[in-house]
């Protein structure tokens, strides 16, 4: 799955560890999630979409093959 | 632009995190120390007291109760990666362990080895293999 994490979050200037706090994760799962080497859960895709103030499929996209 | 700075939360992840692993180190000392106790108490401190070894068995089973409480509220305060990466640590030091109790429990009786092998040589490949797991596996995702 593809996602917008690294590109929205330097439009808002946060830097990785801002948007772990607020997402209440580790700095570890944001650096993952941007790098696309782990897909968030549900609940936590959600809860970005709302930090982000965007609907989740704007956020997150599932690859071609898939 | 929102402040996102403000929304962090007071009790964060991180806090949680070295409070529980604070906890988890108390509590597993606490549970170690008893467990030496045990061991070594009968021999050099109330020569073989049945009454007092029977004590020092229970507080070591409330440590160990105590440490193992400690151990699930440190797994449950992780973030899902956390969570992961411990499950997978989790799956291969079952795996390795199971796979390598079963063989070593056979070697005397296959007479490959003359000693009583020790049931408690798993412990040590539970620890390696857990550690090994939790390398892997933040390797994986960092």
């Amino acid at each position: 799955m593809k996602n917008r994490f690294k590109v929205l979050r330097a439009e808002r200037d946060w830097t990785q560890a801002d948007l772990a706090a607020a997402l209440d994760v580790s700095r570890q799962t944001i650096i993952a999630i941007e790098k696309g080497k782990y897909d968030p859960s549900l609940s936590l895709a959600f809860k970005a979409a709302k930090l982000f103030d965007l609907q989740i499929e704007s956020i997150f996209q599932a690859d071609e093959d898939s | 632009m929102r402040d996102i700075k403000s929304k962090s939360s007071v009790n964060s992840i991180s806090d949680r995190n070295k409070k529980n692993t604070k906890s988890l180190a108390i509590w597993t000392s606490a549970w170690l120390l008893s467990l030496a106790l045990v061991a070594f108490g009968p021999v050099l401190l109330w020569e073989y007291n049945k009454v007092i070894s029977l004590c020092a068995i229970a507080i070591n089973l409330l440590m160990g109760y105590r440490m193992i409480m400690a151990n699930k509220q440190h797994l449950e305060d992780l973030d899902e990666l956390q969570q992961r990466i411990h499950f997978v640590a989790m799956a291969l030091s079952l795996g390795v362990s199971m796979v390598f109790g079963a063989v070593f429990g056979l070697l005397e009786a296959v007479r490959l080895v003359e000693f009583q092998p020790s049931p408690s040589s798993v412990l040590f490949v539970m620890g390696i293999s857990y550690g090994v797991g939790m390398l892997l596996a933040h390797r994986k995702y960092s």
